[in-house]
């Protein structure tokens, strides 16, 4: 759905992009992760045909963006970063205006529908003035959806969100991405919602894509699974450890754990089996996990192709 | 395309109308158009003014007022859409820039039709007991109509390629004082050389001097070709600006 190779793209004589891959297929969730600057919202834009590029290669959809970017974006949901909306409209208003510059007329039912699915059912009579940026976010989200996309493109969906409307925000997608068909291109900060959703990612950061590939390939191969600190009343036994745990370092009364796949009934069951193997466990807290320690190896750092896009 | 035109061009319609910020400057162009006609009507009564006279400024008045307007809708036209984010999801959609920017052109000419409709029986009032009254309505459709579109189109222009409401509008309402200064355009400087060249580039005084020569001196249409042919170049060089601009509008 998706081809990027070695895209390049200069905005005011300032070299932006400088080498992004990218290759989303359809049925993936792809989350396009990198740092404020990276060239994010620029590729994205690239890939709509709003910015024109020195070299390299787009596809969406099996178009050009350079030379049929009307059609490509008659098939591509989009939420921008930043939601604006006509404030004296309503949101059913907005959605059926919105919808019509897709050549698709809503029906009443349609958008009620829409409007029920993102959370702003009872709210749909107000203006969207008096929104707040929660609501104004998941009135983007609608907004994205409301032509039926082949693909959609999300640029930090789940900004001001809270945890209720963040798992509202995210089964939405799960159900739109749920056909196989589809595909999702999400950008955003938000680690965890790229550990939920995504099957493929991409890091970039400077203008690079540094890392490309399946999720779970990318967290094997670094040593997956998820870290924990322990702090234990006294010295454990660390000679019978459950299979899948590993000690990963010991500082004062603290002990990290490697959890390489933790047990289907969730890590609690892990820490009472440690704890009838001799683990006093006192205090638990999760560390950072191995996608973000993936992410904070490859960000920050100008260095060419740390990898090649694994495909 | 022609829907997609109409359907940016009706949201652009409904903004004017429907907005705190329409309805306060339809209220204030009311309240000076009535202002402006009852000094009028007195001056006519007190024989200060003949009723030709009375149209011929109301007419200027009406097109100074419309080329504001157009000014203030064509800054907001794609600079406005920017700063309050709404620019992005409309340039994400399925529009071409040339498809855009002729919605948001159809909306100025609703506009500019609006306050036509507003001034028609302001002019009729100062107007009626006289004779020129028809043809003050269609040369201010005529050379009016240009004249406020273009300014429109320039700040249009300018809008999308600062992606500042600020700098268009300061941009084009300078360039309008300036076009519509009494120095410019008033009889002083006309005498000179320079004056000349002035009025002969100039599209505000082009179309003010066709409103003196038909209200006033009753020249016929034929007198008035190079003035026609100044406003439609003026209206042809900005849409080319604007169009231009739009095509690649400043929106991140």
């Amino acid at each position: 759905m998706i081809n990027i190779e070695n895209l390049r793209l200069t905005i005011e004589g300032k070299e932006i992009l400088k080498g992004i891959d990218m290759h989303l297929r359809p049925g993936d969730t792809y989350g396009l992760l990198g740092p404020n600057g990276a060239g994010k919202s620029t590729t994205i834009f690239a890939l709509l045909g709003l910015r024109a590029f020195e070299s390299g290669r787009i596809g969406v959809l099996g178009g050009n963006p350079a030379n049929d970017a009307v059609s490509i974006r008659r098939s591509v949901g989009v939420m921008p970063e930043k939601a604006g909306f006509y404030d004296w409209m309503t949101a059913p208003d907005y959605l059926k205006w919105y919808g019509r510059l897709y050549d698709f007329v809503p029906t009443e039912k349609v958008v009620a529908k829409m409007l029920e699915k993102v959370g702003l059912g009872t709210e749909a009579h107000r203006l969207v003035g008096t929104y707040s940026r929660g609501m104004k976010q998941r009135l983007a989200v609608a907004r994205a959806l409301i032509s039926r996309p082949k693909l959609l493109i999300l640029d930090e969906p789940t900004n001001g969100l809270d945890p209720k409307g963040r798992r509202e925000i995210h089964d939405l997608l799960v159900e739109f991405a749920s056909d196989g068909k589809a595909g999702v291109l999400l950008c955003t900060h938000l680690l965890d919602d790229v550990d939920r959703l995504c099957n493929r990612i991409g890091i970039i950061d400077n203008g690079r894509t540094r890392l490309e590939g399946s999720l779970g390939d990318l967290l094997a191969e670094q040593g997956g699974g998820q870290r924990y600190r322990l702090r234990l009343e006294t010295d454990p036994d660390t000679t019978n450890l459950p299979a899948g745990v590993a000690i990963a370092g010991h500082e004062g009364g603290w002990w990290c754990v490697q959890v390489q796949a933790a047990p289907s009934e969730g890590p609690s069951s892990l820490w009472g089996e440690l704890w009838r193997r001799g683990w006093k466990i006192m205090e638990i807290r999760s560390e950072a996990s191995s996608l973000e320690e993936l992410y904070m190896r490859y960000t920050g750092q100008d260095r060419p192709h740390a990898r090649e896009a694994v495909l | 395309m022609m829907n997609t035109i109409w359907i940016i061009a009706r949201k652009e319609g409904a903004q004017m109308l429907r907005s705190q910020r329409g309805m306060i400057w339809l209220l204030t162009f009311s309240g000076l158009l009535s202002a402006f006609s009852l000094l009028l009507v007195s001056n006519t009564e007190l024989s200060l003014l003949d009723n030709a006279q009375v149209v011929y400024m109301m007419a200027g008045t009406v097109m100074a007022a419309g080329a504001l307007l157009a000014a203030i809708l064509g800054s907001d036209a794609y600079a406005g859409e920017k700063e309050r984010g709404t620019l992005v999801p409309l340039l994400c959609a399925p529009i071409a820039p040339n498809t855009l920017l002729a919605g948001k052109i159809l909306g100025l000419l609703t506009a500019w039709g609006v306050m036509f409709a507003v001034a028609t029986p302001y002019l009729w009032a100062v107007g009626a007991s006289g004779q020129n009254l028809g043809a003050a309505l269609f040369y201010l459709a005529l050379f009016g109509t240009p004249v406020a579109l273009g300014f429109g189109y320039l700040a249009v222009a300018l809008s999308a390629r600062t992606g500042s409401v600020l700098a268009s509008l300061l941009g084009t309402v300078t360039l309008l004082m300036l076009a519509a200064s009494p120095l410019v355009i008033g009889p002083g400087l006309r005498g000179t050389a320079v004056g000349r060249i002035l009025d002969a580039i100039n599209p505000f005084a082009g179309a003010l001097n066709t409103f003196d020569s038909v209200i006033i001196d009753s020249d016929p249409f034929s007198a008035q070709t190079s003035r026609l042919i100044l406003v439609t170049v003026w209206l042809v060089l900005c849409l080319l600006a604007a169009r231009r601009s739009a095509a690649r509008p400043d929106f991140q």
